[in-house]
């Protein structure tokens, strides 16, 4: 039952990255010690519950079908990105020869659902946002593409499945550190947090979502915590052998190293700070995507050995 | 009797073809550039029911990076702020429509004309690796290195040419073109000297007497008949 285990699998981690979320914010603000923990485990339940009541935000002639649609698509995507993972051997949901193209296509489609919610609004701050993202998320996609393809060389096959059976002997961040890093990088912008968060950060007033309230709003944000979460298994599945452990391979070990790559990523998210676009640019352009070249390179030279 | 593939053919061929309509019947740029997009994606979906699944993935993960370009490129060279003004999206109507209906007529004859092949394919058989022999062969090596080294000469040319590059700024001695014929150039002229710290793309050069090659760090101060200060 691939299906039932990868819903499970999803709503669990969603509420993981939920109140992992609230608890490192309260952390690293430094609030009083008192109820942290019972305050984070609520946290999220409460903004579910303001969000429900919350009445809809309008805007002046906002192309309402894409508005409505973008939500969906972007928690879509991170369904259909979190199917192509197996959690136990030759067990996926999806499982076809070329499931890495297939995340390929789910990180082009997340750029366009997130450009398309910004631009829908017909309003600046979000307009703005979604220009942003998409000058950054082309060059961060492209960059993840080189880092994956070099995760399947030594499996000598486009399926995630094959990439997982691969790493039976020695995991991928072996093979390539360079690769995990680079790949990281990819879930900060993929879920628009923190340092890569161009679209919906704190300085556009809430970008893309910025016009957006209520049971929108609410979807929006389960889509990002659920994008970060497919985000995990990808990254776990890719360089950390995914369901493979030390001893009894299986979902257990997926869970455990993607709960690992989000609480990293969430800290990363809330300690980081964000370059100006322009600087960003030049970084991705100049210096992360050589890199991501230089990784695909020394990927090959292992496979080859 | 109608399988649940035939179901599924019919379905994505309606919606290509709708969206493909749809796309010169909008009024957006950017409403065009996605409707093209969801044709494409339904004519992947259509390569996997034909069992070529790196086709099919491959056109829908291309198409979807692509129209994103296409809609940015569109937005920034029409002049229609943020692609949010309607606009007609059909032009030159007569010879399309005579380029359209000669195209889908010839298209529509090679369809009935070629005797297309009927082997089902055999299970099991490693359809992308035969794939990538057909297409690449023994040049494959060849392919990849070239793919890299044509993105980078990609990035390093538009770093090389993007205004901040590190030989200064690359507008320097070009002037914006005229409102009126034979009138002064259009944009802001600055008072001060500009360049030097480059970042201020959208500044005119300083351009104060309309001979050209005066370069960009030129005093505009130093023209007895300097213009007033005009917005374009």
């Amino acid at each position: 039952m691939p299906w039932l285990g990868t819903l499970v699998l999803l709503g669990g981690s969603v509420v993981f990255v939920a109140v992992i979320d609230s608890l490192a914010f309260a952390l690293i603000a430094q609030r009083p010690p008192v109820n942290l923990m019972r305050d984070a485990l609520l946290a999220p339940w409460r903004a579910v519950a303001v969000s429900l009541v919350r009445q809809q935000n309008r805007t002046e002639h906002p192309d309402r079908l894409n508005w409505a649609l973008a939500p969906a698509l972007y928690l879509a995507l991170a369904g259909i990105g979190l199917a192509v993972v197996p959690l136990a051997p030759g067990v996926a949901v999806i499982d076809a020869p070329t499931t890495v193209v297939l995340w390929g296509a789910v990180e082009t489609l997340t750029v366009i659902a997130v450009f398309l919610h910004g631009w829908s609004a017909n309003a600046p701050l979000p307009l703005i946002g979604a220009y942003r993202y998409a000058a950054m998320g082309l060059p961060i996609m492209l960059l993840s593409m080189f880092v994956l393809i070099g995760t399947a060389l030594p499996a000598q096959s486009l399926s995630v499945v094959d990439i997982v059976a691969s790493q039976h002997d020695v995991w991928n961040v072996l093979r390539q550190p360079l690769g995990l890093f680079l790949f990281l990088l990819l879930g900060l912008s993929l879920s628009l947090r923190g340092p890569f968060d161009y679209a919906d950060s704190a300085d556009l007033a809430g970008g893309t979502a910025g016009e957006v309230s209520g049971a929108a709003r609410l979807t929006w944000q389960l889509a990002r915590h659920a994008m970060l979460v497919a985000f995990a298994a990808m990254a776990s599945s890719a360089f950390l052998g995914g369901y493979l452990g030390p001893v009894r391979a299986g979902p257990w070990w997926l869970a455990l190293k993607m709960l690992v790559l989000i609480t990293l990523l969430v800290g990363a998210g809330h300690s980081l700070a964000r370059l100006p676009p322009s600087r960003m640019l030049t970084v991705l352009w100049t210096v992360l995507l050589p890199l991501a070249f230089l990784d695909l390179a020394q990927a090959g030279v292992v496979a080859l050995w | 009797m109608v399988s649940g593939t035939d179901l599924a053919f019919w379905t994505l061929a309606a919606i290509a073809i709708v969206s493909g309509w749809r796309v010169f019947r909008t009024d957006s740029m950017v409403r065009s550039a996605f409707l093209l997009l969801l044709s494409f994606i339904a004519v992947g979906l259509i390569m996997l029911l034909l069992r070529a699944p790196y086709l099919g993935v491959a056109t829908i993960f291309m198409m979807g990076v692509e129209m994103m370009v296409m809609a940015l490129f569109m937005v920034m060279f029409m002049m229609n702020p943020a692609g949010l003004n309607p606009m007609n999206m059909v032009h030159q109507e007569r010879f399309a429509i005579v380029a359209g209906v000669l195209a889908f007529a010839g298209l529509a004859a090679a369809v009935w004309l070629t005797d297309l092949p009927h082997h089902p394919l055999v299970a099991g058989r490693p359809v992308i690796r035969e794939l990538g022999m057909e297409l690449l062969g023994r040049s494959m090596l060849i392919f990849e290195t070239a793919g890299v080294t044509l993105l980078a000469t990609m990035i390093g040319t538009v770093v090389l040419s993007s205004r901040s590059g590190r030989f200064g700024p690359a507008d320097a001695g070009s002037l914006p073109p005229t409102m009126t014929p034979g009138g002064m150039p259009a944009g802001r002229i600055p008072k001060k000297r500009s360049g030097g710290h480059g970042g201020h793309g959208g500044h005119a050069p300083s351009a104060a007497s309309p001979t050209a090659g005066e370069p960009a760090h030129g005093h505009a101060n130093d023209h007895p008949h300097q213009p007033p200060e005009h917005h374009a």
